[in-house]
């Protein structure tokens, strides 16, 4: 597969311009999942978005059961980036009517560092709880978590569904570590691994995320993160 | 750096050694849009061929999907639809790659991706294959780790 290198992959946001790129040919409408959905499909968004019918995207539910798989714009031959499209149009959604707990989790993760609002203290027992779990299993005997480890060389997040329903699913990255003898560390603030503004369109949440992770690394003076989420 | 290069990094210096017969059963993967087609499309480098190398040394029988790389269904889970609370259309958004499962006959799936894992393990029953394992490919290797 080639990259698309049309005039789509300057500078400016997808949102206001790509939309003019298109020939309307549909090929788009034909690789997508959820194509007829709400009557929708990325044709028929683009050429809303060229004909000014802003409004009625932000309202539509469509382009929030679309995954951004990218499917339809691997396959767009005039390189309209569609899927940054359908996150444009999420943008534009009033905060307090983004769908679900989307904006929720986020607010929660902007004002505590967490999706959860998960108390410091409640966080460090469960790592220290799942780690006494590890070490319960032969060969994890010398198990330990590493927090706020100084000079590691490797910082990893964490996702807020293995502090929260899945605790279980922390022991395997951990378990790796312990076997390879891995210099690494957790942070005890502002762990969270998730960037819920990657799918409400908020590129400023996206970076107070990313910083804080940056932060943390020049804190303790690591130079590799490990982001599985 | 990725889940892929920090697994192969410490498979190939033999800083953690794996017992590839600790899963007998057929296992699948499946390819993350994040990591395989976006990545491809945005950054310039699809997740393709790591994983599977990881998957060769963990699993002794292992299948692609088809479609697949940059090709491949997305599971449905994407783009925040597990928390954006319309769950009848992201549950039947991802039949298809149920579907996709059931015709190599795979009994596991391997994935590397935390959303991918949370939807598999969310409509496989609706659709038909509630006996169907999922892992994250790291599981795969923690639980087929060697001592010492």
């Amino acid at each position: 597969m080639t990259q698309n290198t049309t005039a789509a992959s300057a500078g400016a946001p997808a949102w206001e311009c790509d939309q003019d790129l298109c020939m309307t040919c549909g090929i788009c409408a034909s690789a997508c999942p959820v194509a007829g959905i709400d009557a929708y499909d990325p044709r028929r968004l683009v050429r809303m978005a060229a004909l000014g019918r802003t409004r009625e995207l932000v309202e539509a539910r469509w382009p929030w059961i679309c995954t951004m798989c990218g499917k339809c714009e691997q396959l767009c031959p005039m390189g309209v980036r569609i899927a940054d499209m359908v996150r444009g149009i999420r943008s534009l959604r009033e905060r307090d009517r983004v769908p679900g707990i989307l904006h929720k989790g986020l607010a929660a993760a902007l004002e505590t560092g967490n999706n959860l609002r998960l108390p410091k203290e409640d966080y460090l027992f469960i790592l220290e709880d799942v780690a006494g779990e590890i070490r319960e299993e032969p060969g994890f005997e010398g198990f330990q978590v590493q927090i706020d480890r100084k000079g590691a060389r490797i910082l990893t997040t964490i996702h807020n569904k293995l502090v929260n329903t899945h605790t279980e699913d922390l022991k395997h990255w951990w378990k790796i570590f312990h076997a390879a003898g891995e210099s690494w560390t957790v942070a005890s603030e502002n762990w969270e691994g998730t960037s819920w503004g990657y799918f409400t369109g908020d590129d400023a949440a996206m970076k107070v995320m990313a910083g804080r992770i940056l932060e943390q690394m020049e804190a303790l003076g690591i130079e590799t993160l490990l982001w599985p989420e | 750096m990725t889940v892929f290069d920090l697994l192969i990094e410490y498979i190939r210096s033999g800083r953690i050694r794996i017992d590839r017969s600790r899963f007998p059963q057929l296992v699948t993967y499946h390819d993350p849009c994040n990591y395989g087609r976006k990545a491809r499309m945005r950054f310039g480098h699809g997740y393709f061929e790591e994983p599977r190398w990881i998957l060769d040394r963990c699993v002794e029988r292992w299948v692609d999907l088809y479609p697949n790389r940059m090709h491949q269904t997305c599971c449905g889970g994407g783009g925040g639809t597990l928390t954006s609370g319309y769950n009848p259309e992201r549950i039947h958004y991802g039949r298809r790659k149920i579907e996709q499962i059931r015709a190599v006959g795979a009994e596991m799936v391997a994935v590397p991706c935390h959303s991918c894992h949370a939807q598999l393990e969310s409509i496989k029953e609706t659709h038909g294959m509630e006996g169907l394992e999922v892992k994250y490919l790291w599981e795969l290797v923690a639980d087929a780790l060697l001592p010492g």
